[in-house]
């Protein structure tokens, strides 16, 4: 059986026009995908069922017995965290944090360690933004700035940029001017037709110098601004400004660097100084499938958009120190349960480590590098895959995942409702 | 060779990143992008193996020629190999500096760790099936 029109859970693209192949209950083809979709449906890395940590190695248990035992462990912790969410759908994201504030946890999501310095941006000036068919149909002048999409967002550039083909832009590749910012000389950079390469961790200083070029104040510029030549700089700030409709997509290049959110900050007041000369918008390249999913749940549900605590009995916020990162490097959570994320794999050493310390609770489909660190494991569907539900494009557009075959396994959003009610029985009693 | 540690995503990366297990993930994310003058001048051949010490740990990696790199710049893939060397640090913003760790590369004969070494040595217990 064919099945149309699937939407990839892998990256924040969430391409919605895959074809996939089913044989019963297997993925057997892929159309329309990229590397990293195909890899994604087909792959079969499945943990069979939960799994309970011993003094000796590891034992199989019920998911009775594995329900009980994280809801027994959550309600006995003073500092609980609860991380991850991204690559999961947002009925399962809204219940962690109901979760969360049944018990008083911590809730983050893994926005902390890729665009959370972004989302600190837009708090502090907005975010002049578009949905991605406003691109495709009408940016005449894309920027990639810090980001690689030809590895990370493989389709990006021909759905919507680089070799798309839009309402005002029929011929893509003569219509569109694309230009590449960064310190390495990335594949996407050798398709620009500009690429500016910076000094590494000096993104701020050339974003000021455009800033100071389209205010008219290019004169006061050094000759060299972090490697980059002050007459390149000038072509690319009249290359914008002749836009039509320019589109800044940023990636980590910004937020991980020496700067992190005050070079999101300066490239979204970049943003607004092009505005006076035509129509200009900025978005981050988001990483995971449903990672602004989490954003928007946490935010409809407490007001913030991670690193939510509910210690207080109120939902506080404070990056820096309620982030997921610096509660583990300071030791500080007594029990974890982390739910559709690695962070084993993608947090440093050091807090990580702290995972293996506590009682750790993974709920994951996959056997992945936080298993190894964790007490005990329940596995569960994958949205997108087994199970159906909605994510957020990177654009803020909800998409709704489908369900392409049938499995045994629980819905994570089912297994979070189930510790939720037990939470809450053990509470009420 | 003091450098400059860049990590991010590379397509052989995202591919395997739901096998942690696998050779395909391990030879994915056990690498270390440098530039050949880099690689020059450290001795060895493209291929050999490197120690990335930082203010956090240290990794034995392999090594892997890039022109696209800067001299003086190292790039790892995102992951558990990366994550061994950056620290927990976030200056108050809740983010590592993942793409800003100093570290100092040396060559070395030393075997590159598997993925489940890496998670035990931080009191991990590993998971066979």
């Amino acid at each position: 059986m064919i099945i149309k029109d699937v939407v990839c859970p892998f990256c924040g693209c969430l391409c919605d026009d895959l074809d996939v192949e089913v044989d019963g209950q297997k993925i057997i083809k892929v159309q329309n995908g990229c590397a990293l979709a195909e890899a994604t449906l087909t792959g079969n890395n499945r943990l069979p069922a939960p799994i309970r940590r011993t003094a000796t190695g590891w034992e199989e248990i019920s998911y009775d017995d594995a329900i009980r035992e994280t809801a027994d462990i959550l309600l006995a912790a003073d500092r609980p965290l609860l991380y991850g969410w991204s690559s999961t759908h947002g009925e399962a994201q809204s219940i962690g944090v109901y979760i969360a504030e049944l018990i008083g946890a911590v809730i983050d999501n893994t926005s902390v360690v890729c665009h959370g310095p972004s989302i600190l941006a837009i708090q502090e000036v907005g975010h002049p933004g578009c949905t991605l068919g406003q691109v495709k149909n009408r940016a005449d002048v894309v920027v990639y700035w810090g980001c690689n999409p030809t590895e990370a967002h493989p389709r990006h550039m021909s759905r919507y940029t680089t070799f798309a083909t839009g309402f005002f832009v029929p011929e893509a590749q003569k219509d569109r001017t694309v230009i590449v910012v960064d310190t390495r000389r990335t594949e996407s950079a050798e398709i620009a037709d500009e690429f500016i390469r910076i000094e590494r961790g000096r993104d701020y200083e050339v974003l000021s110098a455009l800033r100071a070029i389209v205010r008219g104040k290019g004169s006061i510029l050094p000759r060299e601004i972090a490697g980059v030549a002050r007459e390149q700089l000038f072509r690319v700030a009249e290359i914008c400004m002749k836009a039509k409709f320019g589109a800044i997509f940023f990636g980590l290049g910004l937020t991980m660097s020496n700067g992190k959110y005050k070079n999101v900050r300066n490239a979204i007041e970049l943003t607004d100084e092009l505005n006076r000369h035509t129509k200009f918008t900025i978005s981050p390249l988001r990483g995971h499938g449903n990672v602004y999913g989490s954003n928007e749940v946490f935010t409809w549900i407490t007001g913030y958009p991670y690193a939510v605590d509910f210690a207080r009995g109120i939902a506080f916020y404070n990056p820096g120190e309620t982030t997921a990162v610096d509660i583990l490097r300071r030791g500080e959570c007594d029990a974890a349960l982390i739910v559709a994320s690695d962070p084993g794999a993608h947090f440093p050493h050091a807090a990580a480590a702290h995972l293996a310390k506590i009682p750790t609770i993974l709920i994951d489909p996959h056997h992945t590098a936080t298993t190894p660190l964790c007490r005990l494991q329940i596995p569960c569907t994958m949205a997108g895959i087994d199970a159906e539900g909605t994510a957020y494009r990177m654009d803020g557009v909800p998409i709704r995942y489908k369900k392409l075959i049938e499995s045994s396994y629980p819905d994570d959003a089912d297994l979070l409702k189930r510790i939720h009610d037990r939470i809450r029985e053990v509470q009420g009693a | 060779m003091r450098a400059v540690l860049n990590t991010g995503r590379t397509i052989s990366q995202g591919i395997a990143v739901e096998h942690k297990g696998s050779p395909a993930y391990q030879a994915a994310v056990s690498v270390c992008h440098m530039n050949p003058v880099d690689l020059m001048d450290l001795g060895i051949e493209e291929g050999a193996q490197v120690v990335l010490t930082s203010r956090a740990g240290s990794v034995v990696l392999t090594t892997r020629a890039a022109e696209g790199i800067n001299r003086g710049e190292v790039f790892v893939p995102l992951g558990p190999y990366a994550n061994h060397i950056i620290s927990a640090e976030t200056h108050a913003t809740g983010m590592p500096d993942f793409k800003a760790e100093p570290v100092d590369v040396v060559p070395t004969d030393e075997p590159v760790r598997t993925v489940w070494e890496l998670m035990e040595s931080i009191g991990g217990v590993r998971y066979d099936h």
